[in-house]
């Protein structure tokens, strides 16, 4: 191929959709022209996994995972609230095996980042080119005492969507009116900013059309602020009542809120000057990041994944690319990256493009940051918050001039007239959550 | 940089498919719209709408109304304000040159012939089918239905803001048919 034709060939490429051109290997037979191993098949890894096969169809890809089964942590509230069973969440592998990446079901053992090789539970090894470290968060089980992950049979996180998930519906179905359903929150970072939030919301609205409205939530807080404040409080007063004496309550950290021991046997949850005594008790541990990160020693002292802003390389080792849940990002409180599944998929394909650029001798390509995380509070009453993320100077920089949680209510305050925000706001977000929510699945696994 | 890649790739014999899509800004970018719009613009459903192939004039239009506050959205708003107005560009003239793909969807027939009998001030815009006759409109031809509907109920609430010419033209649809010309359009190949 003469360069002129060779240009109009690439030219072509470009300006045909993905999907029809892409998904023919150019390179079906043969040795590959790259090594890319993928460890964890949630949305960081599945969604890396297939954009790397799809951007470059050389590469040979490999997946592993313990699992054969996925479980979507996003919407899992509302299998709480029996809104909806686990299955509707679970996908297999079986799309982004068809596209070719391969998927092996097993559990890492151990990496070495010199040699570049991954050994597995199962007896392989294998070797890499680049290495995408995606096993999301694991808990801290003794942060809190009186906790193990036996105890968690009783005392249940539901902080991984699956049997968990499950255990905590099945507790609240069990729960007599007039019961009490804590929700332990454990100090930040945490995987799903809002979450314990929402579920407190979904547990609520489960309560009060299931027969059970004298039943308490009590959010015990080791924080002093949560994701989306102002819109869950307005969102919980609305539907469901908020404050002492009404359905939902929220205890911070500076009123005591931090539960710091639990007793499995009486369901009692300690925080340092006073106990709370559950019918249900939704223990959340504190997270880090998936012990094979840890185990690799990509984690900074406070367990979390440090990264290079313009390709998601890690911090530490070369050749590694820590995505998702484990990996920390943005220095300021307020400004770093959340654990989400969206903000995963995203910096998944920065790793996926700035890999296959670097296996091709190419600069990498500016990397793009979004998230847009969906909470559902109750019946059409859905709301967000989106961050966008650029990179300046090798620096994550949160984009002030956009971004943002959804317009609340607010009372009249000097000059500025009271706000009450068109209520087709959350109507229209509740309906966006859901296609949000298979847009992305089906562009992670499918 | 992107120009740079193109030489980089004809001059350098890295011609293997796929690079090209590595190395462009706009289609990185475009790539962080999938998550909700679906891959290469054709949305999985339930609310969100398909981008893919839409007309780029209506693209950047309805881009820079949200950019500068003139056109009501729940969510889009505050994203699209992290973007430059050449980045803007750049996405609608990506999204434009994708195929326009209808999705397939459970209509109810019966909503669909009342909903088509109620779309005649919609066809000099949208065409007979929902196949855009103008470049600033949107084709309407298996755009996702509860997407449509969520949209003509934003032109006909008056507390929000909405551009005054679509807002004019979706009152001449009675509410109560509103749900009947999402399945019409929504069913259309």
């Amino acid at each position: 191929m003469n360069p002129i034709d060779r240009r109009s060939f690439i030219k072509a490429l470009a300006a045909a959709p993905a999907a029809s051109v892409l998904a023919v290997p150019a390179h079906a037979q043969g040795k590959p022209k790259a090594r890319v191993v993928v460890i964890g098949g949630g949305f960081g890894g599945a969604t890396a996994a297939k954009y790397v096969k799809m951007l470059d169809p050389a590469i040979e890809v490999t997946m592993i995972e313990p699992n054969k089964i996925y479980t979507s942590c996003p919407l899992s509230n509302e299998v709480i609230s029996g809104h909806r069973d686990l299955a509707s969440l679970q996908v297999g592998y079986d799309k982004i095996a068809a596209r070719g990446v391969n998927v092996l079901h097993d559990l890492v053992e151990s990496v070495d980042p010199m040699k570049k090789t991954v050994r597995t539970k199962g007896g392989k090894t294998l070797s890499y080119d680049a290495l995408i470290m995606s096993p999301g968060i694991d808990f801290k089980y003794d942060s809190v005492e009186g906790y193990d992950e036996k105890v968690a049979e009783i005392l249940p996180h539901a902080y991984k969507a699956g049997p968990q998930t499950t255990l905590l519906k099945k507790q609240l179905e069990a729960m007599p009116d007039g019961g009490v359903f804590i929700i332990s929150v454990p100090p930040r970072p945490i995987r799903c900013p809002p979450g314990p939030y929402e579920r407190a919301a979904q547990v609520a609205w489960y309560c009060k059309t299931h027969g059970k409205p004298k039943a308490k939530v009590l959010i015990l807080d080791a924080n002093d602020s949560h994701s989306k404040q102002a819109l869950f409080r307005q969102a919980w007063r609305e539907l469901y009542g908020y404050g002492k004496g009404e359905m939902i309550e929220w205890v911070p950290a500076a009123e005591d809120g931090k539960v710091v021991r639990v007793d499995p046997k009486t369901r009692t949850a300690y925080t340092n000057f006073g106990e709370h005594k559950a019918d249900v008790l939704n223990l959340i541990p504190l997270h880090h990041a998936g012990h094979i990160a840890l185990k690799t020693g990509l984690a900074n002292e406070r367990g979390w994944c440090e990264v290079v802003p313009m390709t998601m390389e890690s911090a530490v080792h070369k050749d590694i690319y820590p995505v998702g849940d484990a990996c920390i990002a943005g220095e300021l409180p307020v400004y770093d990256m959340p654990k989400s599944a969206h903000m995963a998929n995203t910096q998944a394909k920065v790793a996926a493009g700035a890999i296959v650029a670097k296996i091709n001798g190419l600069p990498p390509p500016t990397p793009w940051y979004v998230n847009t995380c969906y909470s559902l509070a109750g019946e059409n009453y859905g709301f967000s918050v989106v961050h966008i993320y650029r990179v300046e100077n090798n620096k994550f920089v949160y984009i002030t001039a956009a971004g943002g949680v959804s317009p609340a209510d607010a009372p009249a305050q000097g000059d500025k007239a009271a706000v009450k925000v068109p209520r087709v706001q959350y109507a229209l977000e509740a309906q966006y959550l859901m296609g949000w929510w298979r847009n992305i699945m089906a562009d992670a696994f499918a | 940089m992107h120009r740079g890649v193109w030489y980089a790739l004809a001059v350098g014999g890295l011609a293997v498919a796929g690079i090209a899509h590595a190395s462009g800004t706009i289609e990185a970018l475009a790539r962080t719209c999938n998550n909700c719009h679906g891959v290469n613009g054709v949305s999985a459903g339930d609310g969100m709408p398909s981008i893919g192939g839409l007309p780029e004039g209506y693209l950047k239009t309805v881009m820079m109304e949200w950019k500068e506050g003139k056109r009501y959205s729940a969510t889009m708003g505050r994203l699209i304000k992290g973007y430059t107005e050449e980045e803007i560009a750049g996405l609608a003239a990506y999204f434009s040159k994708l195929p326009w793909t209808p999705v397939a969807q459970k209509t109810d027939s019966k909503l669909v012939e009342r909903g088509k009998q109620a779309t005649q001030s919609c066809v000099s815009c949208h065409g007979p089918t929902g196949k855009a006759a103008m470049p600033t409109a949107p084709n309407l031809n298996g755009q996702n239905a509860k997407y449509l509907e969520m949209e003509m109920r934003k032109y006909l609430d008056d507390s929000i803001p909405m551009p005054a010419m679509m807002r004019m033209m979706a009152k001449q649809v009675k509410p109560e048919d509103l749900e009947a010309v999402a399945h019409f359009y929504a069913s259309q190949k």
